[in-house]
């Protein structure tokens, strides 16, 4: 079995906050995995994997000390490359909007924080978010609505949904 | 999510309401293809729908932006543990 690590240590990182603790993360969750395997039936290796993580992180998070998880300047925050054929204004525009969405989602509570990441930044479907953080879908499908709700409400309060990136 | 059945109120084209109620999981791909359809299809003839599903993809795409950058150390080093691991050398040390 070949796990997929890439998503695994974005994931942890959306967990954790913190590229060191994520690496740590997917180890443990590894190392319980292989030490689980026997169990595993086969079907969706993705989560049962994110199950996995979901529940080393919650024994890692009771060892430790919470304050570790709400560190916002913890982890790589390293910005993808735009574009190059973008225009300088267009940049300066991108800028803009994205520092103000990405202010928008620092403001949420933590639990539609976690949702919003664990599916717009790592790309997890709905069902496998509900897996990583043990609720029914339907408790995703309702934070993550809500967030997105939030932020469009305090993007339109600075104005800047109508020079938004196109 | 699959919302309506084929040859029923599937036939009929979406309010407004209605396409408010699952759109974000329009947008997330996590929707039916007859149902993803017919809420494209209001999208293209509602401007009001269109407008705030665009912005709702602009927020979208500046999120995967935001995306920190997985770290290469990291995943060569969890390739290199998860190798050990399925060849055994792991457990051992």
């Amino acid at each position: 079995m070949l796990p997929e690590l890439d998503v695994l240590l974005r994931v942890a990182m959306s967990l954790t906050r913190n590229s060191a603790d994520a690496e740590d993360l997917v180890q443990d969750t590894l190392l319980r995995a292989y030490g689980a395997v026997e169990r595993f039936d086969g079907r969706y290796p993705r989560a049962w994997l994110l199950t996995i993580m979901r529940n080393a992180q919650v024994n890692r998070v009771r060892r430790r000390r919470p304050e570790l998880l709400r560190d916002p300047e913890a982890g790589d925050r390293i910005l993808e490359s735009q574009t190059p054929h973008d225009s300088a204004e267009q940049d300066a525009l991108r800028d803009a909007f994205d520092a103000a969405v990405e202010e928008a989602l620092e403001a949420l509570p933590d639990k539609f924080k976690r949702v919003v990441r664990l599916v717009d930044l790592d790309g997890l479907s709905y069902q496998e978010a509900a897996d990583v953080l043990g609720v029914p879908i339907g408790t995703v499908m309702s934070r993550l609505h809500r967030a997105r709700h939030r932020i469009r409400g305090r993007l339109g309060d600075t104005g800047l949904l109508e020079g938004g990136p196109r | 999510m699959k919302l309506f059945r084929r040859g029923s109120v599937a036939d009929r084209p979406l309010s407004c309401r209605q396409v408010g109620q699952i759109l974000q999981s329009f947008l997330d791909s996590e929707l039916d293809e007859v149902t993803a359809d017919k809420v494209a299809e209001h999208l293209e003839d509602c401007r009001r729908c269109g407008m705030a599903a665009d912005v709702y993809l602009e927020i979208k795409a500046s999120l995967g932006r935001d995306a920190p950058a997985v770290p290469e150390e990291s995943l060569s080093r969890l390739e290199e543990f998860a190798r050990r691991l399925t060849t055994g050398e792991e457990r051992e040390t």
